[in-house]
């Protein structure tokens, strides 16, 4: 940079008067152009992306053999398999993983990087946090698919619900994954730390997964897991999920939990713009 | 808006729950101005960069930018700033040309154009071969010249540069200034913060010195140098002369030095070079040669060691310091502007 460079100001720089001033961008298009950087940067190394899309069919390989050796076929419901009755649960619930990492990823962008460049631009700030979580969502997606294809290869799953089911329960957890990712994108928005997101991050991540109807039915917990797990709404997404996918009865657990998860995600998303919006305070 | 200055700050506070960064700020900044706000770590610099750059809102005061109020319309204002920081703001995993395309895409630039935009900016600070790689690959002086780019993206009216040239190495400082002083001369408005006084004294047109979140002076270079007296001269005596005779003399003539420093100066307080003719004469008639002897104006180091020195000492700023004490501080200056 202390080459021959010493005659007149090169083109571009501000020699050049200012011109008039330009419209910022629309907010669709600044919502298009944040979406593609972020997705960018979700899958900018492969090898995380390899391992957080391989992860959940390690978790139903797992669970399937550890629960599915202690689940007595009298516990769960008539003609299902526990692999049938575990892989909608596990749709949902590996949505919760991923929201946690969404949420992480956001504090990291935040602590300098470009979320600082963002806010000193004309920009609408809550496009940032969509971007990012339709980044995430899409990563949730693929391991939806990988979960469905390992689960066929594997075990050779097929929803008993048809094809069609088997889509309404990805559409459907897909949307509620989507409500939890907004959890962990309040969450970091609020803390903006690392540490502090991990460590609170457990507490909400075990109990939303394991109380719940994901890997037992309800009936066999203890009592007060029972309570509990009866109002978590991941048990009702799980339901539902489960409900579509086998096929059977799809009853009220589908408008529930699609009125659990749109509820949710606009309670998060009010909380995380609100969040978001505070100034850095050094 | 031209009246009151592009930038326009009128008794600003800012506190942090304890901490008062800012205690009554008042400061104006003209069209085409390059003002620089030099302070200690802790002076209150970069808060005022964050609040005018509508980063954070004033606990109490009011700042306008380009005629906008920076709290009530904050997007008015950020359309015209460009904000350069002590940390780099750009994505590490994207490549410089992929930061800058990003940037002018949100502020309106069709993909075309801000891929013409992108590749103008990287030939011109340099970076035309390190474009295509990602940030994360590029040294701390190639991350503050795109981190300036990235500032320049949307062709701002005032740009912020808090700190530009922290951490870097002095051949990269020195491109960075040049490219800074480019830019002045397209008749941007500048607001430079910096804790290096050869920076200020070299980039800025006017100096706004900040202490404790208040404005403890505020002047062009040569102003705030004559606040400090006529200068020094400076000298040291051949091997074998006698320094407590050279000092005896030299007080009698009225032009007693400082204490001798540890490189064997003598350092006398000087309205101007005329002193020089009389020091030399004095030595001379007392038989003390000397191999060595000049005339330094003041630094802004003289200033701001005074100016400092006083307001922390003492609420009224004393007149210009004819002390013995600046003498010491003139070796932590790393240019003194010579003449003999």
């Amino acid at each position: 940079m202390n080459g021959p460079r010493t005659t007149a100001p090169p083109a571009g720089l501000p020699a050049q008067p200012h011109g008039p001033r330009r419209e910022p961008a629309g907010k669709a298009a600044q919502l298009w152009v944040l979406t593609v950087r972020q997705i960018r940067l979700v899958y900018a190394d492969s090898r995380v992306v390899l391992f957080s899309v391989a992860q959940p069919v390690v978790m139903l390989l797992l669970i399937s053999q550890v629960f599915g050796s202690l689940a007595d076929r009298s516990i769960l419901p008539r003609g299902v398999s526990y692999i049938e009755f575990l892989l909608p649960a596990l749709l949902v619930t590996t949505g919760i993983g991923t929201s946690q990492s969404a949420g992480v990823g956001l504090v990291r962008d935040m602590e300098g990087g470009m979320v600082r460049r963002f806010r000193v631009l004309p920009l609408s700030l809550p496009l940032v946090l969509v971007a990012r979580s339709v980044a995430d969502l899409t990563r949730s997606g693929m391991q939806l698919l990988v979960l469905v294809v390992g689960g066929h290869l594997l075990f050779g799953y097929r929803a008993g619900g048809g094809v069609g089911g088997l889509v309404a329960a990805l559409l459907l957890s897909t949307l509620v994954i989507w409500a939890l990712i907004w959890i962990f994108i309040a969450l970091a928005a609020w803390l903006r730390k690392v540490e502090v997101l991990s460590s609170i991050g457990f507490f909400v991540n075990f109990p939303l997964m394991f109380a719940s109807s994901a890997f037992v039915p309800v009936e066999v917990l203890p009592g007060w897991l029972a309570a509990v797990a009866t109002v978590n709404p991941v048990s009702h997404a799980v339901e539902a999920s489960r409900d579509l996918a086998l096929g059977g009865q799809a009853g009220s657990e589908v408008p529930a939990a699609l009125c659990a998860g749109l509820g949710l995600m606009l309670v998060m998303m009010l909380l995380a713009f609100r969040a978001f919006r505070r100034p850095p305070e050094e | 808006m031209a009246a009151d200055g592009v930038i326009h700050v009128v008794g600003l506070h800012k506190r942090f729950g304890a901490v008062q960064a800012l205690r009554g700020v008042d400061l104006t900044v003209a069209q085409g101005e390059v003002m620089g706000l030099l302070g200690h770590n802790g002076a209150g610099k970069t808060t005022l960069v964050n609040i005018l750059s509508t980063l954070m809102p004033p606990t109490a005061g009011t700042a306008s930018v380009a005629g906008f109020d920076v709290a009530g319309r904050p997007e008015e204002v950020r359309r015209r700033i460009g904000v350069t920081g002590q940390f780099a703001s750009l994505d590490e995993q994207l490549s410089g040309h992929d930061n800058l395309v990003l940037v002018a895409r949100l502020c309106g630039a069709s993909r075309a154009r801000a891929g013409r935009r992108a590749d103008e900016l990287l030939e011109a600070f340099g970076l035309g071969d390190a474009g295509r790689r990602k940030a994360v690959t590029y040294s701390g002086g190639m991350r503050r010249r795109l981190d300036l780019a990235l500032g320049l993206v949307g062709r701002p009216e005032i740009l912020f540069l808090d700190e530009p040239t922290v951490g870097l190495d002095p051949p990269s400082r020195i491109g960075l200034w040049e490219m800074v002083e480019e830019l002045t001369r397209g008749g941007t408005t500048v607001l430079l913060t910096t804790q290096y006084l050869e920076e200020a004294d070299r980039l800025a047109d006017r100096i706004t010195v900040l202490e404790a979140g208040r404005v403890l002076v505020s002047g062009t270079a040569a102003e705030l140098k004559s606040r400090a007296g006529g200068g020094f001269i400076s000298f040291r005596l051949e091997p074998h002369g006698d320094p407590a005779v050279a000092a005896e003399a030299l007080r009698l003539a009225g032009l007693p030095p400082g204490a001798e420093t540890a490189r064997g100066e003598l350092t006398v307080p000087a309205e101007g070079s005329a002193d020089l003719a009389t020091v030399i004469r004095v030595l001379d008639t007392v038989g003390q040669n000397v191999t060595e002897i000049r005339h330094s104006e003041p630094s802004l180091d003289d200033v701001y060691l005074a100016l400092t020195g006083a307001w922390s000492r003492d609420p009224v700023p004393a007149g210009p310091p004819r002390r013995a004490g600046v003498a010491k501080a003139r070796r932590h200056t790393a240019d003194p502007r010579e003449t003999v």
